[in-house]
Order: structure tokens, then sequence, then C-alpha cells
């Protein structure tokens, strides 16, 4: 097989072209996740009644269902119904003119959000509940207790496994191709389609998450290593 | 003055306090003895709400409540006027040592951090940690991380620290170090209940001496009178397994 590095070249060029599209997938996804999760968290840690008990349902319903079923299902109804919704909440636009890359973010952040709350419930698990006490004795309410000294706890312990959520959702957002999004990998192959270069696209497409992915764990460790600068960890 | 009365707690189906009434006038240290699982802890817990019994009263000053039905807002209140010392320090793990003292006067109380820090700075310099404000629980020892704790509660001038079996997990060399702090804070004249194992500290410090047993208060008195004259005869029992204890190991 050869590999023609021109076709390459042009595929990476058209492929980095995408990857806003691929940032928008990513980051808006993780943002929301960020903070709905760790509100599913807390709501599931603090045994809040009743809530607590749906969203664990929810979570663990969801969690079962593989992210292109999901998509597939949302864009369904997005190309069915979005029109009659549109017309019952007077918004003036049709299916025509909305762009469905909001179908691929609304799916990926979904996913998100429960994979997110998991793992930031383990985080918070983790931490003694003495330091819950010790905040109270001091006299602080418990949503002082949680903002000052739970959360920044939770922190450090929760982005080891938050990368590899952030790295596993930016692989997941390729999948918005099966609903015609254009973001990295389809990108990548607009030119082969035209120079029947697959293997160079494919390899673009690849070379391009990497980079990506390998950015992204270097800021996440140096993230860790600041917000856990009470820990001492001698593996560190 | 703080005053329990009928205080019951139960876990599930262990009856941890049975019917328990305590009175503490001000400026008073009480030490709560008992062998384990006698509910002294629990005790200590209900108090201060990280406990909530089943039922009971309190009062704390002018604040008078019951301590089944308390809201959240009394629990608060409660919580302002009193301080917990912790048996495994408990101490804010992401905070360094003079922002554990300020949390309570900061973010509670609403002091301006800058008079908070003083006062920090002079409760640690107190208990003998002056170099040490800035270091995180984790860099520091355990008899420093109970010195930090007692700091912590003592910053707060409430009308009552609580002090939960605080020497039990310090090495048997540092006890001594902080049962002589604990002293200097009854020296102070805030009133204190304590739960601990060290009956030398009891003897030395305590105005009154309650013993509990089995979710109950048994006996209570002056020290002279529970360690000189007991008058129950599961209080005598207690004493001579400790004094016989104590003995086994002077050797």
């Amino acid at each position: 097989m050869d590999f023609n590095l021109e076709n390459f070249k042009e595929s990476l060029l058209s492929g980095i072209e995408y990857l806003p599209n691929t940032l928008k997938l990513v980051f808006v996804p993780l943002l929301i996740g960020l903070f709905l999760g760790t509100v599913v968290a807390l709501v599931r840690v603090y045994r809040v009644p009743i809530i607590d008990k749906l969203l664990a349902v929810f979570v663990t319903v969801y969690q079962g269902v593989p992210i292109v079923v999901a998509l597939m299902i949302y864009n369904l109804i997005f190309m069915l119904k979005f029109n009659d919704i549109a017309k019952a909440l007077h918004i003036p636009k049709t299916v025509t003119n909305v762009d469905n890359i909001w179908v691929g973010i609304f799916a990926l952040t979904l996913t998100a959000v429960c994979s997110i709350s998991e793992v930031i419930r383990g985080a918070l698990l983790s931490i003694d509940k003495g330091q819950d006490e010790a905040g109270y004795s001091v006299g602080l309410t418990k949503v002082q207790t949680i903002r000052r000294i739970i959360l920044p706890q939770m922190v450090p312990v929760a982005i080891p496994m938050l990368i590899n959520n952030v790295v596993g959702l930016i692989k997941a957002s390729s999948v918005v191709m099966a609903i015609g999004i254009i973001e990295i990998v389809a990108g990548s192959i607009i030119p082969s389609s035209r120079t029947y270069s697959f293997f160079e696209g494919y390899v673009a497409a690849a070379v391009i998450y990497w980079v990506f992915t390998i950015i992204i764990e270097y800021l996440a460790d140096v993230l860790r290593k600041h917000t856990g600068r009470f820990r001492r960890n001698l593996y560190d | 003055m703080i005053e329990i009365k009928n205080v019951k707690k139960s876990f599930s189906k262990l009856e941890v306090l049975k019917d328990v009434s305590v009175r503490v006038e001000d400026g008073q240290v009480v030490v709560i003895l008992g062998s384990s699982g006698s509910g002294k802890t629990t005790l200590l817990r209900c108090i201060n709400f990280l406990e909530n019994a089943d039922s009971g009263e309190m009062t704390l000053g002018d604040i008078h409540l019951n301590l089944k039905k308390a809201t959240k807002r009394e629990i608060l209140q409660i919580r302002r006027k009193t301080a917990f010392v912790f048996q495994n320090y408990n101490l804010f793990a992401n905070k360094t040592a003079i922002e554990n003292v300020m949390e309570g006067l900061v973010t509670a109380r609403k002091l301006p951090k800058e008079q908070a820090r003083e006062k920090a700075r002079e409760a640690l310099d107190w208990v003998g940690l002056s170099d040490k404000y800035d270091q995180y629980p984790s860099q520091l020892s355990g008899g420093q991380q109970q010195r930090v704790g007692i700091a912590r509660a003592f910053v707060l001038h409430p009308e009552v620290i609580l002090f939960d079996e605080p020497t039990s997990a310090l090495d048997p060399e540092l006890v001594g170090e902080t049962l002589e702090l604990i002293k200097r804070v009854a020296q102070k004249g805030i009133t204190m209940i304590v739960v601990t194992h060290e009956m030398s500290f009891a003897q030395d410090v305590a105005d009154k001496v309650v013993f509990m047993d089995e979710g109950l208060v048994v006996e209570e008195g002056t020290p002279k009178q529970i360690f000189s004259e007991p008058k129950e005869e599961r209080t005598r029992q207690f004493l001579s397994r400790i004094i016989s204890l104590d003995a086994n190991y002077s050797i």
C-alpha cells in the first residue's frame, strides 16, 4: 500500500478545518457535564430525598444505552418533530435552517453528565465524613462546608478519572458522523473521496486526535498537581 | 450553663443512650468516663447535632430546644456556640494550619480576614505552633494536628468545647503534652465536656466526673468521690480494672 504524503497533508488540513466542530462537541458537553454532573453527584451523596433515587435510576438506565443509539433516536425526533415543536413554542424556524450539530451536542452532553456524575460521586465518597463534621462543628452550613471544604478536596481525586472521561468524550465525538455532522474524521476524508486516499485520510484523523488528546492530558496533569498541593503523595 | 435532659438515641435496634441527663455549670470541666460502647461519644455528638437524638432537651445559655425537633437555624445557632475537638483531629485537609483556625471565624462568624488571621496567629502561638502557620495537615505530626484542632476550637471562644477522646489517636509520648494543653484551656475558664480514658487527667482537671455504662449515667460526682469512694458496684469494677491494667504494665 502506498502512502501518499501529499494526500495525507491535504487530509490533515481538511480535518483541522473541522476541529472547531469537534471542540464544540467536546467542550460544550464537558462544561455542562462538569456542572450538572457535580450537582447530580452531590444530590446522590448527600441523599436529597426522592430526587436522589430518581437520578440514580436515570443514570443507570441511560448508561446502558450506546451513544450511537441514543444519537439516532434524538436525530429522528429532531427531524420528524422539530417543526411541530417550534410551531408550538412560536419559534420562527424550521428543521432545514437549524444545524443538527446541536443534536450531537445534546446526545454527548447527556452521556457526559451521567459518566461525569459517577466520577465525581466516587471522588466525593472518598472524602472522610469527618471533614463534613469538622465543617459543621466550627459553625459552617452544609452548603458552606461543601463549597469550601469538600469540593476543593474532591477535585484532585476526580481529575485522573475525569481525564479518562474527556479522552473518551473526544473520541466518542466522532460518532456524530452517523447523522451527517462533519467533524475531524468526516473532515479528513473529504479529500479522500476525490483522490481515493482513504488510508491517508484516516491516518490524518488519527494524528489529529492523538495530538489533541496529548495536549488535554498534559493540561489535566498540571491542573491536578495544582489543585492537589495540600496532598502528600509519594508518587507525584 | 449547658444542660441536657433525657437524651435517648438508638442506632437501628441498638439503644446507645437510654435516658441521659447531664448539667454543666459555666466554667466547669466535666469528664465523662466509661468503657467502650457506653455511649459517651454518642452523647457528645448529640450535643453538637453530629447525631440526631431520638428525644431529649437541651439548654445552652438562653437557648432552649428539643433535640429531636430542632430546626436548621437552631442547630446552626448551637453549633456556633459550641466547638468540637475530634479524636482523629479532622483538620480541613485542603487548608493550612492557619486557614483551619480562621475558617470558623471568617465563614461562620463573618470576621474580616485580617482580623481573623491575627486571632488565628495568636491561637496558634498559644498552642506552640508559631512556626507551622502555613503547613498543611498532611505535613504535621499527630500531636501538632491535634494542637491545631484545639486552636481551631479555642479561637471561636465558644460557650462550651466538646472533646471527644482527644488523645486516643496519639503516640503515648504526645499524650502528655496534649493533655497539658487541654489543661491550659481549662484554666482559661472555658466550659468543657471531655470524653477520655485518661484517669489522671480526670483526677487533675475535672470539676465533675460522670461515669456512664450501657447508655446510662451510673454515677457522678467530684473526682474524689468517684475515684476514692465510688458508690456503685459498676463504677468500682470499671476503676479496679483500669487501675489493675496500669499496674500490670508498669513493671
